[in-house]
């Protein structure tokens, strides 16, 4: 079992990695065929931006910890463990439910999106976005199982977000 | 305010209050405001994803984060405080000169505060504590509180995050943080000499002058990456989110090939952690484009614009005052949550008052920027407490001082419009 989320943390990791590197080089490349070969290359752009959504997404799926997001934590850090145990459960409940609620509506957006196609590429916009319906299952069972550990090993005490570079 | 929308709100309220990542709790939000107004709940992912799908600007984020993370990386800091020691280390109180001076080179080529606490700040708080000429809280506040330049000098991760919320030109509002970065940078100076005279901190053993061309050129191609930005931006080679792809190359240029400091290895590990802090500040900015969305369909602007017709508010007032409340909730909030999520609402008052949208972005990111040191909630502090070991009271101790005269910069900054916009007129601005 250990090895098996190892394994799946490490794929996961390597998707988001691949995914970020491709960003770069897709813009390196958009950089240079607009100012040196001064014949700018169309599907850029528009990959540039479907591979944004899929770090976003893919990312705060598989890779992003708790800790790990921009979070008001002053008064749950300061919280006895008793309290910030029942504030965890509030906030993974709360999230749980938003969710699963939105999970039908959403798909059924994303889903009639299969009409439209993306400008250059040609690629249906369903397919773009479908990420963000593995999204939405992902984050509900990753807070299941924080539900469960809160339950069970109580609420960790890190403090969010130290390893943000946006600001 | 419809009930649809109080309940949205006050659910985003309290769910953040208790800890929760404020992305979620704005699309638990959105979901309640929705599903309650009888909405198509849908709609809070379309708005998330064609927010984040048609931004071309936004693109600058994730590229600005993975070019700080090389060049922290790579032996570049390092290269530069070599260079900076050369320069101003000889003077009284010199490595805390060195500290806000490395700060301003280094504000050049990355666009974070954070990753300069974190990688050029950690360098210089272990060379200024080595041999104890400076207390440990002295050195990890300096550092601190001049690695809120970062994003004030061009590149700059919060403005583009500004940008994105209030339209405003990227390239202005890079070039109007150029000189406020100079002055915030100059009274942190100031405010290093005059404690270095009054506590008599020891002279570091001066390095010779002639050494000085050897240390340049270890460090020149590093100092090269402001200048390449610059042109880049203003040059019109680039747009400023093509520069920062163009920083990230270069950086990784520098640190891979010509460096020879970074393995695959290092880089793998940089992709990885960089599309992390990408996803999650992702998040946030589309939370922030939900609620917008939510803020619109409910007419909030034009009402507070309406609302700020009745009351005779002179923009000055108006101005002190926002800024009041920012450095207030700077105190407990990160600055991402505040620029995407609170500045908003300040804006089309600002355009109602016909306070330029340019000026009172570089002022707002400022305030933003020492929100970032202000206890009890202070993200720098935080970073360099965890990187360095220093104990938040003894740097919180010693912030004071550089807190004051970082707000004293702000002031002026308030006052004197100028001081901001002088440079984007210079270049085109007409505003």
């Amino acid at each position: 079992m250990a090895v098996l989320s190892r394994w799946l943390r490490h794929g996961a990791e390597a998707v988001a990695a691949l995914l970020l590197a491709a960003l770069f080089v897709t813009f390196v490349l958009q950089v240079f065929s607009r100012y040196v070969l001064v014949n700018p290359i169309g599907w850029t752009v528009e990959l540039c931006l479907t591979l944004w959504v899929w770090i976003v997404f893919w990312g705060n799926a598989f890779i992003v910890r708790e800790k790990d997001h921009v979070t008001f934590d002053m008064l749950y850090l300061a919280a006895g463990d008793r309290l910030r145990r029942v504030l965890a459960l509030i906030s993974a409940l709360a999230i749980i439910i938003a969710l699963a609620v939105s999970l039908l509506p959403t798909w059924d957006y994303i889903d009639f999106l299969r009409i439209k196609r993306s400008p250059t590429l040609g690629i249906p916009m369903r397919d773009v976005f479908s990420i963000y319906m593995l999204f939405l299952v992902a984050v509900m069972v990753a807070y299941a199982y924080r539900v469960y550990r809160v339950i069970r090993y109580g609420a960790p005490a890190d403090r969010h977000h130290l390893n943000g570079m946006d600001e | 305010m419809s009930l649809h929308f109080s309940l949205g709100l006050l659910t985003l309220f309290l769910l953040a209050a208790i800890g929760t990542p404020i992305g979620y709790g704005i699309i638990t939000a959105a979901v309640v405001y929705l599903a309650v107004g009888g909405l198509d709940i849908g709609l809070a992912g379309e708005q998330l994803l064609y927010g984040l799908y048609d931004s071309f600007v936004l693109l600058a984020v994730p590229l600005f984060i993975t070019a700080a993370n090389i060049m922290n990386a790579g032996t570049i800091s390092d290269r530069l405080l070599q260079f900076c020691v050369v320069v101003v280390g000889r003077f009284r109180g010199g490595l805390g000169h060195v500290n806000v001076v490395a700060s301003l080179i280094f504000s050049g080529m990355s666009g974070s505060a954070v990753a300069d606490a974190a990688g050029i700040g950690k360098l210089i708080t272990e060379m200024m504590t080595r041999e104890n000429h400076y207390s440990r809280g002295y050195a990890a506040a300096i550092t601190a509180a001049s690695a809120t330049i970062g994003p004030i000098i061009p590149p700059s991760i919060p403005m583009v995050l500004y940008a994105l919320v209030s339209n405003a030109s990227i390239g202005y509002l890079f070039l109007g943080g150029i000189l406020p970065g100079l002055v915030m940078g100059v009274v942190l100076m100031a405010m290093n000499a005059y404690l270095a005279g009054r506590r008599g901190f020891v002279l570091e053993q001066p390095v010779p002058l002639k050494a000085l061309p050897r240390h340049t050129a270890r460090a020149f191609p590093a100092l090269l990456m402001p200048a390449i930005l610059l042109y880049g931006i203003y040059g019109g080679v680039t747009t400023p989110t093509e520069a920062a792809a163009v920083a990230a190359a270069y950086a990784l240029l520098l640190a891979g090939l010509f460096y020879r400091s970074l393995s695959l290895a290092g880089l793998y590990r940089i992709l990885v952690d960089s599309a992390r802090a990408s996803a999650a500040v992702g998040l946030v900015i589309g939370g922030a484009l939900i609620l917008n969305y939510m803020v619109v369909a409910e007419n909030i602007p034009n009402r507070l614009a309406e609302a700020m017709v009745g009351v005779e508010v002179s923009p000055l007032v108006f101005l002190l005052g926002g800024n009041v409340l920012l450095l207030l909730l700077g105190c407990v909030l990160d600055a991402t949550t505040i620029i995407l999520v609170i500045i908003p609402l300040f804006l089309p008052t600002c355009r109602e008052l016909g306070i330029d949208l340019v000026h009172f972005g570089v002022v707002a990111v400022v305030n933003c920027m020492i929100g970032l040191i202000t206890p009890p909630y202070g993200i720098l502090l935080f970073v360099i407490n965890a990187v360095t070991g220093t104990p938040l009271a003894e740097m919180i101790r010693e912030i004071w001082a550089f807190l004051g005269v970082l707000l004293v910069a702000l002031l002026v900054m308030i006052l004197w419009p100028d001081l901001v916009l002088f440079l984007p007129r210079l270049l085109g601005y007409r505003g």
